[in-house]
């Protein structure tokens, strides 16, 4: 198994454990600010979701990651950035598609 | 009211006003200072048992913030203790925190919305919360030694 199909596994299976709050989840991998190799999520969630319980479902998506994925075996550090579906149709930013 | 809660409320008070009003400019500064509310958390909680006082501020000042977000892996990652999983919770949200205050302060691609800026206050918040349930406890204090430049037991 690949890296990568580890990752798309586990994200799927956050998602799917989550339910219909999370739209959809994107990564990449590159070095953050500091140097350091990190893994950058960028999770849309629906509207209720980010405007009425987004503490909430975040934590969910962060320790449910967390559990599915070995980071320091991947040698990443994990980052999570969260927008709502309004905010990406404005936004139109292919990375969150 | 110390400096991290200061701070902590202007970051609300910046993220409203930003919000409102749609200002990039008061949602980035909102970021920045959800950052360094919880990074004054940590620093106050440190320096507080020095003896000293008239040095306290002296100490703070020796922390270097790209040290400050250092891993942790609870004993049994399978099965981590309460405080464990809060103190991960805590860390996480910290490097979050670090990560996005660098990104507010010299992306300036970056175009923020609501949820950002809501997500940053909403991780100081957690920061606070958990941190001051937990700092008492011998591994909350081993990592905040280990946030300083400490090496690890």
């Amino acid at each position: 198994m690949t890296r990568q199909s580890e990752i798309d596994g586990a994200v799927a299976r956050v998602q799917q454990s989550i339910g219909p709050d999370v739209v959809r989840i994107r990564y990449e991998i590159g070095e953050d600010w500091s140097g350091q190799w990190a893994i950058f999520f960028r999770i849309v969630l629906t509207d209720d979701a980010a405007r009425i319980r987004l503490r909430d479902v975040a934590t969910r998506v962060v320790r449910g990651l967390a559990q599915q994925l070995d980071y320091p075996g991947l040698g990443v550090f994990p980052y999570h950035n969260f927008r709502s579906v309004s905010e990406q149709a404005v936004l139109q930013e292919p990375a969150w598609a | 009211m110390g400096l991290a809660d200061e701070l902590l409320s202007d970051a609300r008070f910046l993220a409203d006003k930003g919000v409102a009003e749609q200002r990039q400019t008061l949602m980035r500064r909102s970021i920045s200072t959800a950052y360094y509310a919880a990074f004054h958390l940590f620093i106050e909680d440190f320096v507080e048992h020095w003896e000293f006082p008239d040095q306290r501020a002296r100490l703070g000042r020796m922390f270097e913030h790209r040290k400050m977000c250092t891993g942790f892996t609870a004993r049994d990652k399978n099965k981590p203790t309460p405080v464990e999983l809060a103190l991960h919770d805590v860390i996480t949200a910290f490097a979050q925190l670090q990560k996005d205050r660098q990104r507010a302060d010299y992306d300036s691609g970056w175009r923020l919305v609501e949820t950002d800026v809501r997500n940053s206050t909403g991780l100081a918040e957690e920061v606070f919360e958990k941190w001051r349930g937990i700092k008492d406890e011998d591994a909350a204090r081993s990592h905040l030694l280990s946030m300083f430049g400490a090496r690890p037991d």
